[in-house]
């Protein structure tokens, strides 16, 4: 997994790319929690992630969930079909902010 | 990788890994391989990788929880016939305790307790069985074709 980061006034993007599981999940929290605790909205791009299991599944969940706390919101933008078809077997895609 | 059976009704190929996180994508990898050697279409491939890694996990995460550093290998066996597919694990770590294997509730949305619901989502069946010596534990995962 690589990942990029752009900023735009108070919204960070994070692009991941490749296949995301538990051995990349410390990667993808170190790149996207500290975002959230400094108060950015998160944009989440998936569009180059091919695989994620349910460890990749928990981070989205996990992040979901601290961006709530933190008043802040985070978006999965332009997810590829096969992680969207995980998120869906998860039940997932209305708690989720996907767009 | 070995072809332990290769007639044109019953394919099996086995491989062991060892335990550990970064052996996941080599299970992914051999299971992808192996799927389309044995011409299982695209769309169920994906689940069944998913369902494979998600059950090499569980022994990484559970089977071996206090030895993160261990030199064990796990092993993964897949084999074919033309109505049914069958995924066989093998690991030597603590025992599983089948009452203890069960997933989330599905609406209690938190991190964590979905790999068993996705292995039970795509497969026809699940049984934990002793392994035969050297094996401790042997998951069988089915999936009618």
């Amino acid at each position: 997994m690589t990942y990029k980061v752009t900023d735009e006034g108070d919204t960070s993007t994070v692009f991941l790319d490749g296949e995301i599981d538990m051995d990349k999940t410390e990667g993808a929290k170190e790149v996207i929690f500290p975002l959230i605790d400094a108060g950015k909205n998160v944009n989440l791009n998936l569009s180059s992630v091919q695989y994620m299991d349910s460890s990749g599944i928990s981070v989205l969940i996990e992040s979901h969930q601290k961006a709530l706390e933190k008043g802040t919101k985070l978006v999965i933008k332009d997810v590829s079909k096969s992680v969207l078809k995980v998120i869906m077997m998860a039940k997932l895609e209305q708690i989720l902010n996907l767009e | 990788m070995s072809t332990e059976v290769s007639d044109s009704t019953n394919l099996s190929e086995k491989k062991d890994f060892l335990v550990r996180s970064s052996s996941l994508k080599d299970v992914r990898n051999f299971s992808r391989e192996v799927f389309e050697k044995f011409k299982i279409n695209e769309e169920l491939r994906e689940e069944l990788v998913l369902a494979i890694a998600e059950a090499a996990q569980n022994i990484v995460k559970h089977a071996y929880k206090d030895y993160p550093d261990t030199q064990d290998r796990m092993a993964v066996r897949i084999s074919c016939t033309d109505k049914e597919l069958e995924i066989s694990f093998f690991d030597k770590g603590k025992p599983v305790e089948k009452s203890k294997v069960k997933h989330r509730a599905i609406d209690d949305v938190k991190p964590g307790g979905l790999g068993t619901f996705f292995i039970q989502e795509i497969m026809d069946s699940i049984k934990f069985k002793e392994g035969d010596k050297p094996w401790i534990n042997n998951l069988v995962l089915t999936k009618k074709l």
